[in-house]
């Protein structure tokens, strides 16, 4: 429908309004037996998320449901599995992160007869013993066991899955031995296995994947980048030496890398040999790599990830030179000024997504990015933004600098956290029109901000971090109409009367502050407001010291002591990743 | 009302419902069944049977029908639907694409 929800919605929406409902329907066994599939998965998703599924409410869906994603639900356990393995269609079952499903749930599910996919990522209660289990399933396709409690001689058993495409072994300590003995499967086309014991001796194995394309050794001690025809690879956290001898035209296929964090011994001459015409997509964040010049060939790419990298404005003209096709460039973090965006001036028609966020630019780089007219996305937090440049010689004239951007006619998300703006500075930000995520973060900010951008009528995201922001002020002030998020953490002028009656009086919005108690979800927090967080395909970058954890996340602050965290700090590689430990929750989940 | 303005639209049982063909239209089904060039019988009779749906599902749905030009052109009111018959409608709304 153009206008509402059409009636299969308004359906779904009536069936699982209340468990009376339910009681009321579930008895049209012959019914629910004729439902459609789809129909069927959306009003199963419908219940779940209502939580008004139970075991006996699971029974009347055994005809009609093909797809299950219970992930995280921890009541999920072996009654449950019972119930889940009489579903006779059942195509796709997702129970990753349910803590306690153990090898005798599993066993349930042995010599289920259309079983394809399979995820029990992190049910750490699973062994090899469960594992012996599905080994009976001889339809899987696709098996998920990354950080299970899998050892080498459970991987061992996998050799019997002939038809899997996808195996996701990641965290599991698969040694050169096991991984020879899965060369039985011949069919896989996406093989994780970070995290692992393999090394260049196993790496040699890869070879005897015919249909391999996607292959991720991060945090191994592969050393030597395999020779393969593959699509995706992804190195993070290796040593890489340089190539020693193999064809190095094979590598001529890949369109994805991932190498971030990895140490790159002679990397001037490991990337000159690869062959990389392909390459739509590559991550070379927190490496060591100094030289850019192999950018020069790299006419396809359209994500260049160069977060903590070794870049300066120098360096600059290799990323131009590469900048055809760019659709996303990742510098923050790095040592880069106003200048390196002067480089890029005409060389990336086609960027929408740019990240400076924790670089040195100032308001000088505002006239260069403005004049890629492309950009959807820009990220300035963290940088010495002030809103205003002196024109005059004398410091006379102050222009707003901001008012650049208006040029930007696609700009959708603009993120100014922690620069130096004050309130005066943004005024030219009510020019921005189409603008659907603004995020402001600043000591300096007041109400005045707040009401000089109410024509900002497409805001769905608005930040208004930290701010100088009395009761008064946010009373008085009425969002637009399509805001969902309204963030206003760190706004400690603000009374608890005050927030409560503007989130009573505004529903639809979502007020984020330490005295609304509804705790919000990471993945939202992040959206836009660092680009980092787009490379979701990126592994889960974690020393492999520490223990497959049982519940679906730790923080990782948790897991250290005090004296470890500052150990870590100080050595090199690890000071970059802990800075960025708030993007983790969500790089794991989307994993 | 003339003739070419409205459809008729048959139940399982024989009960026939004519609606305007503008609210017909809603159904993304019916619609391309009276729209599409020729060779549809339906198109030439402006009637349409639908052997799977019942009676009291098919007038649900033609209320839906009126109740979704409603909607669109702004008047906001609930759509009740019954808990006893959710399925079924469910599978009619999705056979028509509504």
């Amino acid at each position: 429908m153009e206008k509402g929800k059409g009636l299969v919605d308004l359906c779904i929406e009536a069936a699982t309004a209340c468990s009376e409902n339910v009681d009321i329907w579930r008895r049209q066994r012959r019914t629910l037996e004729r439902l459609p599939f789809q129909l069927a998965n959306d009003l199963f998703r419908r219940l779940h998320r209502r939580r008004l599924l139970s075991p006996s409410i699971l029974e009347i869906f055994q005809f009609s449901v093909n797809e299950v994603d219970l992930r995280g639900e921890s009541c999920v356990d072996a009654e449950w599995m019972v119930y889940l393995s009489a579903f006779r269609y059942l195509h796709s079952l997702n129970i990753a992160d349910c803590k306690n499903v153990n090898n005798f749930a599993l066993w349930h599910l042995s010599g289920h007869s259309s079983l394809n996919e399979l995820d029990l990522s992190r049910c750490s209660k699973i062994t090899d013993a469960g594992i012996k289990h599905l080994l009976s399933i001889a339809t899987l396709e696709k098996l998920c066991v990354s950080e299970t409690g899998l050892t080498a001689d459970g991987v061992l058993s996998l050799s019997s899955f002939v038809n899997l495409r996808v195996l996701d072994l990641g965290g599991i300590p698969v040694t050169d031995t096991a991984l020879s003995s899965l060369q039985a499967l011949t069919q896989l086309e996406h093989l994780d296995l970070w995290g692992s014991e393999i090394s260049n001796v196993g790496a040699a194995t890869f070879e005897k994947f015919p249909m391999l394309s996607i292959l991720n050794i991060a945090w191994t001690k592969v050393t030597r980048m395999p020779i393969l025809s593959i699509a995706c690879l992804n190195m993070s956290n290796c040593t890489i030496h340089s190539i020693v001898d193999g064809d190095n035209t094979a590598t001529a296929t890949l369109s994805k890398l991932i190498v971030t964090g990895a140490a790159f011994i002679d990397a001037d001459q490991v990337f000159p040999i690869l062959q990389l015409g392909c390459l739509k997509f590559l991550d070379i964040s927190c490496s060591n790599i100094g030289s850019f010049n192999f950018l020069v060939n790299l006419r396809n790419l359209e994500h260049l990830n160069l977060r903590y990298s070794q870049i300066t404005d120098g360096l600059m003209e290799q990323v131009a030179s590469a900048g055809e096709k760019l659709r996303y460039l990742n510098l923050s973090n790095t040592k880069i000024t106003s200048h390196a965006l002067s480089v890029l001036v005409g060389c990336v028609p086609n960027l929408e997504n740019i990240s400076l966020s924790h670089t040195l630019v100032d308001d000088t780089s505002l006239a260069y990015i403005s004049m890629t007219s492309s950009l959807r996305l820009v990220d300035l937090s963290h940088t010495r933004i002030r809103g205003f440049v002196y024109s005059g010689r004398e410091n006379s004239d102050k222009m707003l600098s901001l008012s650049a951007l208006q040029n930007l006619s696609n700009l959708r998300s603009l993120n100014l956290e922690d620069t130096k703006v004050m309130d005066e500075a943004l005024q030219p930000l009510s020019l921005l029109t189409e603008l659907e995520c603004l995020y402001l973060k600043s000591d300096f900010l007041t109400e005045i901000s707040l009401h000089a951008i109410p024509s900002l009528q497409k805001l769905r995201f608005l930040g208004f971090r930290g701010a100088v922001l009395t009761d008064y002020g946010l009373l008085s002030y009425r969002p637009p109409p399509l805001l969902c998020v309204f963030d206003l953490r760190g706004c400690w002028l603000l009374s608890v009367k005050a927030i409560s009656s503007f989130c009573k009086k505004y529903q639809q919005v979502q007020v984020r502050h330490a005295h609304v108690n509804n705790p919000f979800e990471d993945e939202i927090v992040s959206y836009g407001s660092s680009a980092s967080s787009i490379t979701t395909k990126v592994p889960l970058p974690r020393p492999r010291r520490v223990k497959s954890s049982n519940t679906s996340f730790v923080d990782e602050r948790v897991k250290y002591s005090t004296e470890e965290l500052l150990q870590l700090e100080n050595s090199t590689g690890f000071s970059c990743m802990l800075k960025d430990l708030d993007l983790l929750p969500e790089i794991l989940r989307k994993k | 009302m003339k003739k070419e303005d409205t459809v008729k639209l048959v139940s399982a049982e024989g009960f026939e419902f004519v609606v305007d063909k503008k609210a017909a239209m809603v159904s993304q089904t019916i619609r391309n069944m009276l729209t599409s060039p020729g060779s549809f019988a339906e198109t030439q009779h402006g009637e349409v049977t639908f052997p799977e749906i019942s009676t009291p599902i098919l007038e649900k749905i033609c209320q839906y029908f009126y109740w979704s030009l409603q909607f669109a052109s702004g008047k906001e009111t609930e759509f009740h639907i019954e808990p006893e018959i959710t399925l079924e409608l469910m599978m009619a709304a999705n056979y028509l694409h509504t």
